[in-house]
């Protein structure tokens, strides 16, 4: 499948900085993957997302170098307007990405800024509104929303535009485990109904490694390893950047150096408890 | 502060006042207002309070106006006090006094019972620059979100030992300084996120953006309009050419 997201050899530097903050990354994402990006906090994540939905560099000017294309149209010559369609961009904290009084206002936002006609508004809200299950919050305002429900308010912002490229920065932290796991199950359902790309910047990975096709973990601004998440979590390698293993990779690991288990590289509880079974029978 | 939040913060209503076109709302606030400008006793002046009264009953706001107009006593007994030493005649003194009840309450009527969207919706009507009805829109939609900042900086400050509520004025000002200065901080973080979310979301794409709501107003709304504009002239010619003149 063609890619829809292509980094070539990004570098960028603020300017207050004397570090970069992305090194010479590369990274090109076929269309209809979920990819999770990790790494320790300043290693350079957000960074990278800004400058995949173009924030960086028409919002934030500084040493620019390399190439993004979205869709194969560069982000550096593209204009906001047209990345905002194409790159939907859910940040992390919802509260601060809902500008209006009303919950279907709000998911409104971005296309009555475009001059979407009212009738296409309208049934682009509503579509929203169906994917997320939010319908009976239309007329509900922000502050009467739970922090679950802000996300999802958020969210359905973004998707109103029908990006194709959807990036999700830390989606999960500000939710309660259920929630989390909730928003998880969407994320997977938008994939699958609508073959959208995700770019999940994600800390909590026991929720999203059985969904993600890759994952990328970053450090000082570099690539350091990518690879399928089992590749990734059982190549050794992945702890010392600081990676949070899921708690299933680190008990596997234990049972197989005692010998309990084979080293299969099981990602959830179930896949371990049959291979336990197994062992045992 | 508190008694202005409650006299001025708008809260959902299903009356019939509600319901009406938030342009509505403004030109029945607005000639009520010049009305309490134009009368000249107070016996004209109770006419005018009596159908704002009216007006918040069938807004079925009748309390919250009540406590409004309550607390407004405190600013008009100053009034009358100061108008008393000046003037040295009783009626005049009441009548600036009552007045500035009246004015208060006829443009609390239209805040009660608009709500931020409705009067996003009159900001367009005049045609203001989107960019203002955005900083109006965005400075009211923050307004709890601050709050419940500043409720939680003041927990945490007040659990670092900080004492809010001891010493005389000055030094009550000066303990707000370790609460304002977060805030304050916070609020300019905050600024820096929605700007990026607003580019993400392709504010200013176009110079004449589109709405999902529309605004317009009913036959019933053209009615009651008309009705606000004849019962404000007959009121007018009738203070000026009815009824007998006694104070100004």
């Amino acid at each position: 499948m063609a890619n829809i997201l292509e980094i070539e050899g990004l570098s960028f530097r603020y300017p207050d900085s004397t570090r970069k903050a992305v090194v010479d990354f590369h990274l090109a994402v076929p269309e209809g993957e979920i990819v999770v990006l990790a790494g320790p906090s300043g290693c350079g994540k957000s960074t990278l997302l800004r400058a995949v939905n173009g924030l960086i560099p028409h919002m934030y000017s500084g040493e620019y170098s390399g190439d993004v294309r979205v869709g194969g149209a560069s982000v550096k010559s593209s204009t906001m307007t047209d990345l905002a369609q194409r790159v939907g961009f859910l940040f992390q904290n919802p509260e601060n990405q809902i500008f209006m009084f009303t919950v279907e206002r709000d998911i409104a936002f971005g296309l009555e800024n475009l001059g979407v006609p009212r009738p296409e508004i309208r049934s682009r809200v509503d579509e929203a509104m169906g994917l997320l299950g939010i319908g009976e919050l239309a007329l509900r305002a922000p502050y009467e929303l739970s922090d679950g429900q802000k996300q999802r308010v958020a969210l359905a912002g973004v998707l109103a535009m029908r990006p194709r490229l959807v990036i999700l920065d830390e989606p999960t932290s500000l939710l309660d485990p259920k929630t989390a796991a909730e928003l998880v199950g969407i994320v997977a359902k938008l994939r699958l109904d609508l073959g959208m790309t995700f770019l999940v910047v994600e800390h909590r990975l026991d929720l999203l490694v059985k969904l993600a096709d890759r994952l990328v973990v970053m450090n000082e601004g570099k690539k350091v390893l990518e690879g399928t998440p089992r590749e990734v979590l059982f190549g050794g390698e992945a702890e010392a950047y600081g990676v949070s293993v899921p708690a299933v990779t680190k008990v596997q690991k234990l049972l197989a150096s005692d010998g309990l288990v084979r080293e299969d590289e099981l990602l959830s509880a179930q896949e371990l408890a049959a291979a336990v079974r197994s062992a045992e029978a | 502060m508190m008694w202005l939040s409650g006299g001025f913060i708008f809260r959902r209503g299903t009356s019939v006042y509600h319901r009406l076109d938030p342009r509505v709302k403004l030109l029945i606030s607005s000639l009520m207002f010049v009305t309490t400008l134009l009368v000249r006793s107070l016996y004209e002046l109770a006419m005018v309070i009596a159908f704002m009264v009216a007006v918040a009953a069938v807004a079925t706001v009748l309390r919250r106006v009540a406590r409004t107009m309550a607390l407004t006593f405190i600013f008009s007994t100053v009034i009358f006090v100061l108008n008393l030493i000046v003037t040295k005649n009783l009626e005049t003194s009441a009548l600036y006094a009552v007045r500035f009840v009246a004015i208060v309450v006829s443009t609390s009527l239209f805040f009660i019972t608009t709500s931020p969207d409705e009067l996003e919706q009159v900001m367009k009507t005049f045609r203001l620059p989107r960019d203002v009805v955005f900083a109006f829109v965005t400075a009211v939609r923050f307004i709890p979100v601050m709050m419940l900042d500043t409720l939680q900086i003041m927990d945490a400050q007040k659990s670092r030992g900080l004492e809010l509520e001891k010493g005389n004025i000055i030094r009550r000002v000066r303990n707000m300084i370790p609460v304002l200065i977060p805030l304050v901080v916070n609020s300019v973080v905050r600024s820096g996120e929605l700007a990026e979310a607003m580019e993400s979301r392709a504010y200013g794409a176009v110079r004449r953006p589109t709405s999902l709501v529309e605004y317009k107003a009913s036959w019933a709304d053209k009615v009651v309009a008309f009705a606000a504009v004849a019962i404000f002239v007959l009121t007018a010619y009738s203070f000026y050419f009815v009824l007998p003149t006694t104070v100004l």
